[in-house]
């Protein structure tokens, strides 16, 4: 996939603050950027502009405050500060920071909302079974 | 006694708070018209005009209403089948489970508006 590499690359700048971290990878998207699809990664991502589709990664999902997501999302620790609709799992911890919106389920390990964050849909918490990605 | 906290709860004017301590236990259900402060064990349903805080190491295992906050502390735990609140903190490491519903309080949308100015008219302009 061209496009992974492309963006791995530019990723490289101290923009977003755990840029490689750990020496992972991070998918990181413009407020301008738009992603529909499907996507699988071994990485991080910083999601910004529009999302749609299912993204399941190993590492950490950022959802920007502009960013505008529905889709299905999975992930070690899960930040939303922007929009988000779906459903969405944090196999450790999943943040709602205070201007985000979540609407859909979510199934997390620990789970903090901020005051100001807007949640409507079922939680569940404990153990995230073993990736229900059916790939 | 007329301020305790004139604003924020209780249409009656009072602003009531309960406060179920540590060693605290309720079964049933409860509806309070103020703000109420959980630290103790309760097995049921919480309804509050006010704020809803559960803390220390309070457990809650219903559903909870509050027509204005809910806080769940680092050390609590909410296992709802349903929670209504306007406004939600749950602080990391709380123990937070059911089905969520935000947003503004439900029962304001019908009052009846639009026809009192005619009427107020009209038996004037009949009488004279």
């Amino acid at each position: 996939m061209e496009t992974q590499e492309a963006v791995a690359e530019g990723t490289a700048s101290a923009e977003n603050g755990e840029v490689k971290r750990d020496g992972r990878k991070q998918f990181s998207m413009g407020p301008q950027d738009i992603f529909e699809g499907k996507l699988i990664y071994d990485g991080s991502i910083h999601a910004d502009g529009k999302v749609e589709g299912e993204v399941r990664v190993t590492g950490n999902i950022d959802v920007a405050s502009g960013a505008n997501v529905r889709a299905l999302l999975e992930g070690s620790n899960v930040s939303l500060k922007g929009a988000v609709e779906g459903t969405v799992t944090a196999r450790d911890k999943l943040t709602l920071s205070k201007n985000a919106r979540l609407s859909g389920d979510i199934v997390v390990r620990r789970l903090q909302i901020d005051d100001g964050a807007t949640l409507n849909g079922h939680v569940r918490m404990g153990d995230v079974e073993q990736q229900a990605s059916g790939q | 006694m007329s301020s305790r906290r004139p604003g924020s709860s209780g249409t009656n004017g009072q602003g009531n708070s309960v406060v179920l301590g540590p060693k605290d236990r309720l079964v049933g259900e409860l509806f309070i018209e103020g703000d109420l402060h959980v630290s103790g064990t309760v097995d049921g349903s919480l309804e509050a005009t006010g704020d809803i805080e559960i803390a220390g190491s309070g457990k809650v295992n219903g559903a909870v209403t509050a027509y204005n906050r809910l806080v769940v502390g680092s050390d609590a735990s909410l296992i709802g089948s349903d929670v209504r609140v306007a406004r939600l903190t749950v602080e990391d490491g709380a123990t937070f489970s059911g089905k969520v519903t935000m947003g503004k309080r439900e029962p304001v949308p019908q009052p009846v508006e639009p026809e009192q100015p005619q009427q107020l008219v009209q038996p004037k302009a009949k009488r004279r």
